[in-house]
């Protein structure tokens, strides 16, 4: 056996373990127990990840053969290595940070289970990605939908809880259904259900069966990834569930949406229309756009999360559909940077939005409250928390130089790309999206502002404040660790880029390095590119560090035609380094300067003179999104004024009564009137039970009769 | 309208060149009595006893002056002699080695000045807006209203200071960085004025805070309170009046 099949068997002896010792060990020291036994699951993960990734290389394992079906068998190649990592890197951090934060569930709700399906989530969140046939991945797949429910309504006693995790499963259940059917067209075409021949008989297909194809993945999968239409159970189910269950759910099973979406439509059936990637980029950024205006309204922080998440997800696809239409109209150079924009984001995705749920989880945990509007004043208390929720802010607001920027900037300057496409109508769709976009990341910006700043500045709010203290080690350490992988992402992209093309580049056909990364510090490799372009970059100091820094320049930029030669560059490492350089001048010319006659005079803070500034006086969550709130309100709160109209007395013959309505616009717009039919169609068929056992014994008859006409 | 370009090149600048020049125009400020002679019925007369006996001859206490008018149109005994000046701020008694000399410039040239309503009637406001108007216009001098202590060199209070305002100003003096001045404008800020120490409002603003130049008048004329922050910032000489009790020489009576 391999040495990547030992590492897959000891990841999945690790989880078993990890269950049998819940079982085994008492409540109490079970938490200990899931840190340890997770955090070396996900650590081989990772190892098996990398082992597959860096290289570029791929494992098959044959299970065995079923009569009829063919063969069923494990593979692991580098695109599902990529999430592997990921989810192995978000499973890391949740799993140290269980050790402290399960504590608050001692005695209230069991730990033993807990542990067991966490653990069974992990191993089935893997074996989705190993899965190498259509069978094995539609079971695991419905075993990692059931488990995740599971653990939504870990605290089952609770309606709400109950009720988002049976909405959860009801739409996930819906959307395995659509993605079964459109693995089962490929299967049919193929006539197999192995996945590597269902990618080579894909061509055969007509197009109005690849649109049921795409349609049917793109809306099945895309359930799970919370996309428009169908994200509603998103923002329920994702706040109700324990913080490190949260952290998983936004950094771990979205991902598996887009994987799902990925796995049809790049690598059975690589998509040669440009209706599927017009269809992704416009329900991508309207996503993003719906995602980012409730976040920014929410005052739950677990809440908001969650609508960021959709967000993100919007992000995504955006970079999904835009890569979809660049590779039907034969531009795969671009087609690559669009992936690679999207899968930096899915990356960069996974490690703020763990961060930040863990973030918000520690405050749950120790302030006992998640709203906004009520916390307040936290930075003192929990510094190390504050710091690292900090971090996740500005990475998820894209501000250089964290990783959100690389993979926005890169999303945004691939939608520019758009005006080589010499098509009005694409160009048109193409800039709307960019400004919806545009507006997404301004809106970030407001709502994490928001939620940082309504969390951790300003005065506490609410009664218990001074009896919070800041998250043990093992809460604040993978926190700080998840920081840190953001900053890393966010100044290494000429590093992370290369990976991600290893995983990319068998799916589009065209090196994404090539086009981003102009690799000028390996002279053999240099020698390709035009001498003045070298020599006009070498001026600009893009081979700084040549021979110290193994591999690619610093500078990550997109070469164009002779007449136009640098089409877009950054460098945030650079943009690091200047910055880091900035502050210790400021720091030193100020520390040069102050004198004993400068000295600092702390004074209290100028409150406009009142008698004693309370709490409630000072800005809340509610009025700083207010504004926003204001500008989108016919979106953020579709209203529908109902007058119900009733006699009440001989003289007041009708009293009107008005009640609006306020609703999340995609209840208000679709689940409204499907529910209303859904209704109206058990009604009808309740009809049939009119209790007379004549109709019964007809009914009995005409279906028999129907079968037996039947065959 | 249409031509207000052309109006407004035409006409030149109007605003006065005070701490260059003398004002000499009508009407930009009423005045204030000039103590002496030995007609001590006067002293009945006065609304808000700022008159005094003192040693046969009236004295006058500028600090409670409203300037009525009474004294200079008594119509039994001869009246006061009556001052058309404006220059009438001065250090404060109080004052010490803290303020700054004339000629030893403190601020630089810029000052920025925080302004504070401890309850007043509205009259001396409505003078120290005039200065942000385009006749008078502090800002070629360099002076500037603030809204925030913060940024603020010069505290400038008027009113009698209220009950209700007396921590608020406190505050705001507290929440100033250092160097800073304290100037209190008109009667009321001085000894309480016409409101006079009461359940309601003390008696000036050298109760509350260390006062460094003070301004009487009731409400002082703006060139009298831009002196005033003039002299709080050592551009100006102060008028001695309060050291002296007598106003200086060159002033001229007018009725």
């Amino acid at each position: 056996m391999s040495l990547e099949g030992a590492l897959l068997v000891l990841f999945l002896a690790w989880c078993s373990l990890g269950a049998l010792l819940a079982v085994l060990l008492s409540e109490r020291r079970n938490p200990t127990a899931l840190a340890w036994t997770g955090s070396l699951a996900a650590v081989t993960a990772l190892c098996l990840g990398g082992r597959i990734l860096l290289p570029g290389s791929e494992i098959q394992i044959p299970l065995w053969t079923l009569p009829g079906l063919g063969n069923l068998r494990l593979s692991l190649n580098p695109l599902g290595a990529l999430f592997l990592c990921s989810a192995a890197t978000v499973y890391l951090a949740a799993s140290v940070f269980s050790a402290g934060y399960l504590g608050r569930y001692l005695g209230h709700y069991s730990l033993r289970s807990f542990s067991v399906l966490y653990h069974g989530l992990f191993a089935s969140v893997v074996l989705v990605f190993v899965a190498g046939d259509v069978l094995s991945f539609l079971l695991i797949w419905e075993v990692m939908a059931i488990l995740s429910f599971l653990l939504v309504n870990y605290e089952h006693d609770k309606a709400e809880n109950t009720s988002a995790a049976w909405l959860m499963l009801a739409m996930s259940e819906a959307g395995t259904l659509a993605a079964a059917i459109a693995l089962l067209i490929l299967a049919k075409n193929a006539g197999s259900l192995d996945f590597s021949l269902l990618a080579a008989e894909g061509a055969r297909l007509l197009p109005g069966m690849r649109w049921a194809v795409f349609l049917l993945s793109f809306f099945g999968f895309g359930v799970k990834a919370g996309l428009v239409p169908f994200s509603v159970w998103l923002p329920r189910a994702h706040p109700v569930a324990p913080a490190n269950v949260s952290a998983i759910l936004s950094g771990v099973i979205l991902n598996l949406g887009i994987y799902g979406i990925v796995l049809v439509n790049m690598k059975f059936l690589p998509v040669t229309l440009l209706g599927p990637g017009m269809l992704a980029l416009i329900v991508g950024s309207i996503t993003a756009l719906v995602g980012i205006l409730y976040a920014t309204a929410e005052n739950d922080m677990k809440t908001m999360l969650a609508h960021s998440s959709i967000e993100n997800m919007g992000i995504i696809v955006s970079g999904l559909g835009a890569g979809f239409v660049f590779l039907a109209s034969n531009h795969p150079a671009f087609a690559a940077i669009a992936f690679v924009a999207a899968f930096y984001h899915m990356l960069n995705h996974s490690a703020y939005k763990a961060l930040l749920f863990l973030g918000a989880g520690t405050v749950d945990s120790r302030a006992g409250t998640r709203n906004m509007d009520r916390l307040g004043g936290l930075i003192k208390a929990m510094p190390w928390t504050a710091l690292s929720f900090l971090v996740g802010a500005l990475a998820i607001s894209a501000l250089p130089p964290f990783n959100g920027f690389v993979s926005e900037w890169l999303t945004l300057q691939s939608l520019l790309r758009s005006v080589e496409l010499h098509s009005a109508a694409i160009g048109s769709v193409f800039a709307f999206c960019g400004a919806i976009l545009a507006l997404t990341a301004g809106l970030a910006i407001t709502c994490f502002v928001k939620a940082f700043a309504m969390s951790f500045l300003g005065m506490p709010r609410w009664k218990e404040a001074g009896r919070v203290f800041e998250g043990s080690r093992s809460m604040t350490t993978p926190m700080a660790g998840l920081a840190f992988l953001c900053l890393f992402l966010g100044i290494t992209p000429t590093y992370v880029i290369p990976a991600l093309d290893k995983a990319l580049a068998p799916l589009t056909g065209a090196s994404a390095v090539q086009a981003l990364v102009p690799p000028f510090l390996r002279s053999s490799a240099s020698a390709q590119l035009p001498a003045g372009f070298v020599s006009e970059f070498h001026d600009l100091g893009a081979q700084v560090g040549k021979g110290y820094l193994p591999g690619n320049g610093l500078v990550v930029l997109h070469r164009g035609a002779e007449r136009n030669p640098v089409v877009f560059a950054m460098s945030t490492s650079y943009t690091f380094l200047v910055l880091v350089l900035l502050l210790a001048i400021v720091f030193l010319a100020t520390r040069l300067w102050t004198t004993p006659s400068h000295t600092v005079v702390r004074k209290p803070r100028w409150d406009g003179g009142i008698a004693r500034l309370l709490p409630i006086m000072t800005y809340s969550a509610t009025g700083f999104s207010s504004p926003v709130s204001v500008i989108f309100d016919a979106l953020l709160h579709p209203r529908r004024v109902e007058d119900a109209r009733e006699t009440v007395h001989e003289h007041f013959r009708t009293a009107i009564k008005r009640r609006p309505e306020r609703a999340h616009i995609l209840d208000w717009a679709i689940f409204r009137h499907l529910a209303a039919a859904a209704d109206a169609i058990a009604n009808l068929c309740a009809r049939m039970h009119n209790g007379r056992l004549n109709a019964y014994v007809a009914y009995v008859l005409i279906a028999l009769v129907g079968v037996l006409l039947l065959s | 309208m249409r031509g207000w370009v052309f109006t407004g090149l035409k006409t030149g600048i109007k605003s006065t060149r005070y701490p260059e020049e003398e004002e000499k125009r009508p009407g930009v400020s009423p005045g204030l009595p000039i103590a002496g002679g030995n007609s001590l019925g006067l002293v009945d007369i006065c609304p808000t006893n700022a008159l005094l006996a003192s040693n046969g001859q009236v004295a006058l206490e500028y600090g409670r002056c409203v300037h009525c008018f009474r004294c200079a149109r008594a119509a039994k005994s001869a009246p006061l002699d009556w001052s058309s000046g404006y220059e009438w701020a001065d250090l404060s008694a109080k004052a010490g080695e803290t303020a700054v000399e004339f000629g030893q410039n403190g601020f630089g040239r810029s000052l920025h000045v925080l302004v504070v309503d401890a309850g007043d009637c509205g009259a001396c406001l409505s003078e120290i807006a005039q200065l942000n108007g385009p006749y008078y216009n502090m800002h070629r001098l360099g002076i500037f209203i603030t809204p925030t202590p913060r940024f603020a060199d010069v505290l400038l209070v008027v009113g009698p200071v209220t009950e209700h305002m007396r921590e608020p100003l406190r505050k705001a003096y507290a929440a100033m960085p250092t160097p800073k001045r304290v100037v209190a404008i008109g009667v009321c800020a001085l000894s309480g004025g016409v409101f006079v120490p009461s359940f309601a409002s003390g008696s000036g603003v050298a109760d509350v805070l260390p006062v460094d130049v003070v301004v009487p008048g009731c409400p002082p004329p703006p060139l009298a309170v831009l002196h005033g922050l003039l002299v709080a910032v050592g551009r100006k000489p102060p008028s001695r009046m309060f050291v002296s009790q007598r106003p200086v020489e060159e002033r001229t009576p007018v009725l």
